[in-house]
């Protein structure tokens, strides 16, 4: 009875049990074959390199519980880059003012986003695939490919690369999302009526909820939270192009889906999500840290991420695999 | 958790064996496992006089064991040749396709069992009964001697219901066993030969339906109703009453609740209203507080479609909605609820609640804003409301946090309700509420509704099913292609809202219920 009653909910704990101990055992690893994996610096450095994927796959979460997904966050990252560095270099703002102008640009993103989904009902799927090019081409237009924004001012690139209080600067901003989406998703009406419309649009719209402005928020906090990646993201390597986050919605759907959220949408926790941004986090660097790996980590990270990603999600159905093999092999003989 | 324990059935060829009993009684259990889907612990299963060792779904298919779901199984974009073929055909990869051989074999099997469909059209264009009848088909098709039909008609107008009662009787000639599933009483006393009843996973007994003597031609009209006490005099053997007896081991009053209450205030009322997109026109009616109000029509008459008009899903086009005198519009359920505005819909486990999600969850789904003001998730508020209704409405579950979906039809039912009721309505629209609900529930949200109009609520109740209809209503609109052609008042003759859903004409209508009247 206790087993049916938290079904779901149970199915999630061991999921994120299961991601617990792969990040150990990485750890484990990489503390005994690479070589100083576990000093402070590379400690702040794995952080400091998965604040944007972290950032991302956060407000990734709740669309991908409303059954929704967005494909359009890495371009969107990229554009934002660029509008900052225009901002600042050619309308001359001062690295504030442009980083409130880029937000509003992130906001305005997510809102065409969601104007295309609610509006015109079209599947998030076919929006974002569209808007994927539209935003990462607006970002080549701009520069015409060539431009690069460099040589920003001290205290901008200290975001990047900075510490607050012995923590990376940047962290602090990922851990402030992280509270506020989790407070979101797991403690709001928000949180509730983004589940229902995952497991059920149309149930949803007959309980009277809110659905268009629900997907609405989702898309542009998303873009919001984009448009501040990509503040970080221009800080820490001190320069803005127009391929700046190319290939990372896909790295943050990864997360969130290694993090134990159904991409058929409801299921799903924001904790599974910053266990899974871990995960690859460590993956990534460790590679590059061990002797062996270390001259083709970039290739070995990307198909130890698809080991990682079948392992996680294979062991949480292990007991249906088990029960299956053993009812085959028993009405076989008859 | 057993399911079953002891049960003893037993299949004759050519005759119409009625399996009954409660939601969880563990009909379904029994045909998983006369279907091979599950396999028994105990006990054994014999065909034919052979004991079959091991039932695995594809002896079952060999043993001719067929059933057909209440939704049928077609893929809707291929065409009924196609659906036939597949079923039917070898499933090697890469057999060559004969298209002659393959249409000429659909059309035979079509002809078989009577059914007027061509062979060529889209499954998706053909209604649920036509879909069954494809079904049959297939089994009919694959040799099929035992044919299980899972509640085959909760979902057909009383004209296709004729329709699927001459191909069930025509099987039985030919010599198929049938099990028959229905929470229809009248149905079994019709169709069934002899009645099984389970009740918590045992067989209480099994009964003679009646003293057959012949086949009766079920003619597709509104004569039909009239057959069914009529033939209930007939049949010594077997009650109603006994039967609900056997089901539910306490007597149950089938009679429905009487109503206490007077018409108050109107809540509601309807001038005119039409909506394109929904094909509703023209709709004219007052709802008053304390009443009940039924629904009645054959499916596609609009009734559905007026209570998605009401409710803000399809939004009215013209014509005027007044709440207490005032004027209002409505555009989506946010602005229902906001009026006070209520809506059951018919599809439980699509639109009535979320399966997946806790009870709880479920049920304060519609006063988020009213439960959660500051938009955080007060969990102890919304466990205590929740109980509140668990209790109110006698709902049977493990608590709060169960998901909706493990929960049986009619306690998912009262969920559905109880989601309404948290929002205190003032008119509340009940579509099918007791569709697929076995009858001790049924008779409970009877009470429910009753007790609701008692205190004050304006409901109104779309149902197919007739006698619940003038059971319940203190006035019965009936609609008509998008319209609402007549109001009868509460307790008219079924064949009088029948005739008006039919379009006959009410004077021919009056007269042929007189003529009737004198007959018996």
């Amino acid at each position: 009875m206790n087993a049916d009653k938290h079904r779901w909910k149970n199915i999630l704990a061991r999921h994120e049990t299961i991601l617990v101990i792969l990040l150990v055992i990485e750890i484990c690893y990489f503390q005994l074959a690479g070589i100083r994996f576990g000093t402070a610096d590379n400690e702040a450095n794995i952080v400091r390199h998965s604040v944007e994927i972290g950032l991302l796959a956060l407000v990734m979460t709740p669309i991908i519980l409303t059954g929704g997904i967005d494909l359009s966050v890495g371009s969107m990252l990229g554009l934002c880059a660029v509008l900052f560095g225009k901002f600042w270099r050619d309308a001359g703002m001062p690295p504030w003012l442009a980083g409130f102008c880029t937000i509003g640009i992130g906001a305005m993103c997510g809102g065409f986003n969601a104007l295309l989904i609610t509006r015109l009902r079209l599947p998030p799927l076919i929006v974002t695939l569209g808007t994927f090019s539209l935003f990462r081409g607006l970002a080549e237009a701009i520069t015409r490919g060539v431009d690069a924004f460099t040589e920003f001012p001290d205290s901008f690139l200290s975001l990047g690369n900075g510490t607050i209080w012995g923590l990376p600067t940047q962290a602090w901003i990922l851990l402030a999302v992280a509270i506020f989406v989790w407070l979101l998703v797991h403690r709001t009406t928000f949180g509730r009526s983004a589940r229902a419309i995952g497991f059920s649009p149309e149930g949803a719209r007959y309980a009277g909820l809110p659905v268009e402005r629900r997907l609405a928020t989702a898309y542009i906090l998303a873009g919001v939270v984009v448009a501040i990646a990509s503040l970080t993201y221009t800080s820490r390597l001190g320069t803005a192009k127009a391929d700046a986050g190319f290939g990372y919605e896909l790295l943050a759907i990864t997360a969130v889906v290694l993090g134990g959220t159904s991409i058929f949408g409801g299921v799903g926790s924001v904790h599974g999500t910053l266990l899974g941004v871990a995960a690859l986090a460590v993956l990534t660097n460790g590679l590059t840290r061990v002797p062996a790996t270390m001259n083709m980590a970039g290739e070995l990270s990307g198909v130890l991420t698809g080991v990682l990603l079948i392992v996680a999600l294979a062991a949480g159905s292990l007991p249906k695999l088990i029960r299956l093999l053993r009812r085959r092999s028993r009405s076989k003989p008859a | 958790m057993q399911a079953l324990r002891g049960v003893s059935f037993d299949l004759r060829a050519g005759e119409v064996h009625a399996l009954l009993g409660e939601n969880g009684a563990g009909k379904s259990t029994l045909i998983k496992i006369i279907t091979g889907a599950h396999q028994p612990d105990g006990g054994t299963i014999e065909i034919d006089g052979r004991q079959i060792a091991h039932l695995t779904p594809a002896v079952a298919h060999q043993l001719g064991i067929a059933c057909i779901y209440q939704q049928p199984a077609l893929f809707p974009d291929l065409t009924v040749t196609e659906n036939i073929g597949i079923r039917l055909e070898d499933t090697r990869p890469f057999a060559c396709v004969k298209w002659t051989t393959r249409r000429q074999h659909a059309a035979e099997l079509l002809q078989r069992i009577g059914a007027d469909i061509s062979p060529d059209a889209e499954v998706r264009s053909l209604s649920m009964p036509e879909q069954q009848l494809v079904e049959i088909a297939c089994a009919i098709g694959a040799g099929a001697r035992i044919v299980i039909m899972d509640e085959p008609t909760a979902s057909l107008t009383q004209q296709e219901v004729g329709l699927l009662f001459a191909v069930v009787r025509e099987l039985r000639q030919s010599g198929v066993g049938v099990i028959y599933i229905s929470h229809r009483l009248e149905e079994i006393f019709e169709l069934a030969d002899r009645v099984t009843v389970l009740r918590d996973g045992e067989t209480v007994g099994t009964r003679a339906v009646k003293c057959r003597t012949g086949f009766q031609p079920v003619a597709a009209d509104s004569h039909e109703f009239a057959q069914t006490d009529d033939r209930q005099d007939a049949c010594p053997t077997l009650t109603e009453t006994e039967l609900i007896r056997l089901m539910v081991g306490r007597e149950v009053s089938n009679i429905y609740p009487p109503a206490e209450s007077d018409a108050g205030d109107v809540v509601l009322s309807l001038k005119n209203l039409s909506c394109a997109a929904g094909g509703v026109k023209n709709v004219s009616l007052d709802l008053r507080a304390g009443e009940i109000v039924g629904l009645a029509g054959l499916i596609g008459a609009g009734r559905t479609e007026l209570a998605r008009v009401l409710f803000g899903i399809t939004p009215a086009d013209e014509g005027e909605m007044l709440l207490y005198g005032k004027l209002v519009t409505i555009n989506s359920p946010q602005d229902a609820i906001a009026h006070g505005i209520g809506y059951v819909p018919e599809d439980r486990r699509r639109h009535g609640v979320i399966l997946e999600m806790p009870i709880a969850h479920n049920v304060t789904m519609a006063i988020h804003r009213r439960l959660f003001p500051r938009i955080w998730i007060r969990s102890e508020a919304e466990r205590s409301l929740t109980l509140e209704y668990i209790n109110n409405l006698d709902v049977k579950t493990s608590g709060p946090a169960a998901a909706a979906g493990s929960l049986s039809g009619g306690n998912q039912q009262k969920i559905a309700l109880a989601r309404w009721l948290a929002t205190k309505p003032k008119l509340l629209i009940l579509d099918e509420p007791t569709q697929g609900v076995d009858v001790g529930a049924k008779s409970e949200i009877h009470k429910i509704i009753r007790r609701l109009a008692k205190e004050g609520l304006a409901v109104l109740m779309i149902s197919s099913d007739l006698p619940e209809i003038v059971g319940m209503s203190d006035r019965v609109a009936v609609m008509r292609s998008g319209t609402i052609v007549e109001i009868l008042p509460g307790g008219s003759d079924s064949h009088e809202v029948m005739a008006a859903a039919l379009g006959q004409r009410k004077e021919l209508n009056r007269r042929d219920a007189e003529t009737r009247r004198t007959v018996t």
